[in-house]
């Protein structure tokens, strides 16, 4: 019986004025934030000509924009130094001129979280999440079906037709394409299905996967109501058939870049457009990044970055480069180190992120960016402020104007008015620049690295 | 293709895993505690529960895990000395030569475990307060460490993300509102006192929790982390922002909170009641967990990660040797400062590692993944001996690993049982499946 679908709703676009805020707003969610002189610059341009740069990309293509990264004055050697693997994704994400692809490598890399892979089959695995990131999903998750760190960390290659291993056939229903409407005989048939592949090993380690049609169960399967002798492709395109699929990862997708939950009109709508697309990214993303749900409460940022998007965005913002080893302890530290996730379910987002151990962590993060030759100040390097205004507006300027609420500006002007208070008339002029340096750097500690810093 | 080859393919990995932890804290970044609420609270309520909680059950007993990373080896840590032949046979050029003997046990121990104050871990056996569990293990091993590994800290024998066992106990008897009754001495949180609801905190260096600005100090500091406090102290409505201030307010009222124990002037609030080794990450973080017991913190439950690596596949006598001296010189000044302070009889130890090693050598000088591993309970409270079975070194299971002869379950249970005082199925399901083990003197 062929199921009916509720006719889905038009699509909704935003409306109105297109301003600075929206491209700030659009540039954090769809990749890492704006620099001031672009955010100016988009606001301009107009809505259509923005969200195409931002899907498209512009005539750069993919190219990798501003200074060159390093760990602690090595140029990057991902392969095979340890942790330049996550430094050299994080460049991409602070210097790539298509920031969508890699906030997209980002959300694949945490859908199919794999983790205690060896380091060159991560980074492949990383290539074919960034190549397939906006692209057809049927063919991504082909692709991470065969990818060896995948194979490997959910025991694809153990399981043979005399002990199926359930591992894969599981999350790739429960994580990978359906959450629920499956039962625990459609996990088993689909690991007798799965069954057949294999990885060769030399007396190097690992020489790559390869398909053993002897060790493939080839009897009749039953999923989901139906019935044949179904290989790993036939299961591919049976959970991707599956009705629960669309709303599923429509749904997720919309959650990465909106807080709050879809309403059922938008995932009708958006599965809607996924399945006429024969199943793309893309037209769905589109979707998501020109809804007038995105753009909500634009003085008010409501989602929580999760510490690769704050570390990134920070750098980003700020034109500055990934340049210490130390970035990686401090993501670690936060919850979020690139290519190791928690498990195979990927992190906790939102709310999660933030516990007063992260984020003091977070913390101990601004602290490193108002080092002096970054963007703090040198001693007695600054005049004491005409007025807070001025020294709040100094700060705001050195530090690629983040968002801060009225609030958090208020307690700022207000600290600012009252940092001098302790020094009497006679001080001399020196320790007054000495406070108006110490003003600056906590001015920018706050701006880079308190609560609303967190916001996007 | 076996389980093993597929984790030696990952080995290099997980070492760089531990690595990290190590460096991070060898780095102290992001020292600090971490108060992981499902609920924001007032924070200092927090702080009053603490003390009321300590204040209520000054002499409630406390629970600490001491995790050996890696998979330690049964074989070696307790050499057999009553079949020596047939455990030289089958370890070749990685036994353990001449073995003390462990009194009349029929056991050996390394020699390692000799090292420390008062004869270390061996000194503890000979002084009665170390109840030996050889063979301990799960039904079916999986010898996948991030598997086995999570079985033991969930209690679990499940893939399902889940609560750690002590966290789901303070889930059931901890306060609403001391996240300090669950202490993880690291730098986050471990597994193992992951809650559901309970409040619980993780502390790498109390000592320096304080929030700092760079080259900022005296009046201005004051100012601007006073500023800090105040933008923290907005409510949101929403969840995202209202997370963000929560944990910013809470940053800034830990850091306080602590603020008694920083280190200042050569004078160390935490400074230990006896002498650690030196250049022990193990020995310092049992240390600083020492001292915030002595504490009226309330306590209750403690867990602490040794900073060594027992996933010996190669190299093992050398490198098992360095790493259990470690741990041994660690655990004995632990007990011996917990003895100083007057706390010891309310201070049990549960060391433990997440399988054990297989009977056979490899080729490369070391040992694969096997079953049947060792734990110890230790403490002044701790029933002396041998409580398990040693496994048997000429029958082996299907896979040629040592038979499991304890489960792990039965000891979590026996010990929320007889030291805790609580029922065992609340967070053990099915618990009486466990056979229990008279582990408390």
């Amino acid at each position: 019986m062929k199921r009916r679908r509720p006719r889905p709703a038009p699509r909704r676009r935003t409306t109105g004025p297109w301003t600075e805020a929206h491209v700030h707003r659009l540039f954090w969610r769809a990749g890492f934030g704006a620099r001031p002189d672009e955010a100016a610059e988009w606001a301009k341009r107009g809505r259509a000509a923005t969200l195409r740069w931002v899907l498209e990309g512009g005539p750069q293509g993919a190219a990798l924009v501003g200074p060159a990264p390093s760990a602690d004055g090595k140029p990057l050697d991902p392969v095979n130094e340890w942790a330049h693997d996550g430094l050299w994704w994080l460049d991409r994400m602070v210097r790539s001129q298509r920031p969508l692809v890699e906030k997209m490598t980002l959300f694949w890399h945490d859908h199919f979280a794999t983790n205690d892979q060896d380091t060159p089959l991560m980074l492949r695995q990383n290539r074919t999440l960034r190549r397939h990131a906006l692209g057809s999903f049927p063919k991504l998750l082909r692709a991470l079906t065969l990818d060896p760190a995948m194979q490997l960390f959910l025991s694809l290659p153990n399981s043979d037709k005399d002990a199926p291993n359930e591992n894969f056939a599981r999350e790739l229903m429960e994580l990978f394409t359906l959450g629920v409407g499956y039962t625990e005989r459609d996990i088993r048939e689909a690991a007798r299905a799965l069954t057949g592949f294999r990885a060769r090993w030399t007396d190097d380690g690992f020489g790559g996967i390869y398909y053993d049609r002897e060790r493939h169960d080839r009897g009749f399967k039953r999923i989901f109501g139906q019935r044949g002798r179904f290989d790993w492709r036939d299961v591919l395109r049976l959970v991707v058939d599956h009705p629960r699929h669309a709303p599923f990862l429509t749904t997720k997708l919309w959650e990465f870049f909106v807080a709050g939950p879809p309403s059922r009109a938008t995932v009708r709508r958006l599965s809607a457009v996924y399945r006429a697309s024969g199943h793309r990214i893309e037209p769905v993303v589109a979707e998501i990044l020109d809804h007038p749900a995105l753009y909500r409460s634009l003085d008010a940022p409501d989602m929580v970055k999760s510490p690769i998007v704050f570390v990134a965005g920070s750098l980003r913002t700020n034109g500055l480069p990934v340049s210490a080893q130390s970035l990686t302890w401090l993501l670690d530290g936060m919850g979020q180190r690139p290519f190791d996730p928690p498990s195979v379910a990927g992190w906790d987002w939102g709310p999660a992120w933030m516990s007063s151990n992260s984020m003091r962590t977070r913390f101990d993060w601004g602290n490193r960016l108002i080092e002096d030759d970054l963007l703090g100040v040198k001693t007695g390097s600054t005049q004491p402020p005409a007025s807070p205004a001025e020294a709040l507006e100094q700060a705001l300027a050195a530090t690629g104007r983040p968002w801060i609420s009225g609030v958090t500006r208020s307690h700022l002007l207000e600290m600012a008015t009252r940092f001098f208070d302790d020094l009497g008339p006679r001080t001399r002029p020196q320790r007054r620049s000495e406070r108006a340096d110490m003003l600056q750097r906590s001015l920018r500690l706050i701006l880079l690295a308190g609560p609303d810093a967190q916001l996007h | 293709m076996s389980a093993c080859d597929d984790f030696r393919q990952t080995t290099e990995a997980e070492r760089r895993r531990w690595l990290t932890r190590r460096q991070v804290l060898a780095r102290g970044v992001g020292a600090g505690l971490a108060v992981y609420a499902a609920q924001a609270m007032p924070f200092a309520r927090i702080l009053e529960a603490a003390q009321a909680q300590a204040q209520a059950a000054p002499n409630a007993p406390v629970l600490v895990s001491v995790f050996l990373p890696g998979g330690l080896d049964l074989l070696s840590a307790l050499p057999p000395l009553g079949h020596y032949g047939r455990y030289a046979d089958l370890r070749g050029g990685v036994k353990v030569e001449a073995p003390p003997p462990l009194g009349a046990t029929g056991l050996g121990i390394h020699p390692a475990l000799t090292e420390g104050v008062n004869g270390g871990v061996k000194g503890l056996h000979d002084a009665g307060k170390v109840g030996w569990l050889p063979g301990i293990d799960y039904a079916n091993p999986d010898l996948s460490h991030f598997h086995s590994r999570h079985f033991w800290e969930t209690g679990l024998i499940t893939h399902a993300d889940a609560p750690g066992w002590l966290g789901r106990w303070l889930d059931r008897h901890g306060s609403a509102d001391n996240p300090l009754q669950g202490l993880s001495v690291s730098h986050g949180l471990s597994p193992v006192m992951r809650s559901g609801r309970a409040p619980v905190a993780a502390v790498s260096s109390p000592n320096d929790a304080r929030m700092w600005v760079r080259d900022v100090w005296g009046p201005a500091y004051d100012r601007a982390i006073d500023t800090w406090g105040r933008i923290a102290s907005a409510s949101p409505g929403a969840p995202g922002p209202s997370s963000a201030y929560t944990a910013a307010r809470l940053a800034k009222e830990v850091g306080d909170r602590l603020a008694p124990y920083r280190r200042e002037k050569g004078r160390d609030p935490l400074a230990p009641a006896v002498e650690y080794p030196d250049d022990n990450e193990l020995g310092g973080r049992l240390s600083r967990m020492a001292a915030l017991i002595a504490q009226p913190l309330g306590i209750r439950v403690a867990t602490v990660e040794a900073g060594g690596d027992f996933d010996t596949h190669d190299n093992q006598p050398d490198d098992l040797a360095r790493d259990l001296a470690e741990v041994s010189r660690a655990l004995a000044a632990f007990q011996a400062d917990l003895e100083a302070r007057g706390i010891a009889d309310r201070v049990l130890t549960l060391v433990w590692s997440e399988f054990g090693r297989r009977p056979e050598a490899n080729d490369s000088r070391g040992t694969d993944h096997g079953a049947g591993g060792i734990a110890w309970v230790q403490g002044t409270r701790a029933r002396a001996g041998v409580h398990s079975d040693y496994p048997s070194l000429t029958s082996f299971d299907r896979d040629d690993n040592l038979r499991v002869t304890v489960d792990f379950r039965s000891v979590y249970a026996s010990l929320l049982e007889s030291w805790m005082g609580t029922g065992a199925d609340e967070v053990i399901p099915s618990s009486k499946a466990f056979r229990r083990l008279a582990l408390v003197a």
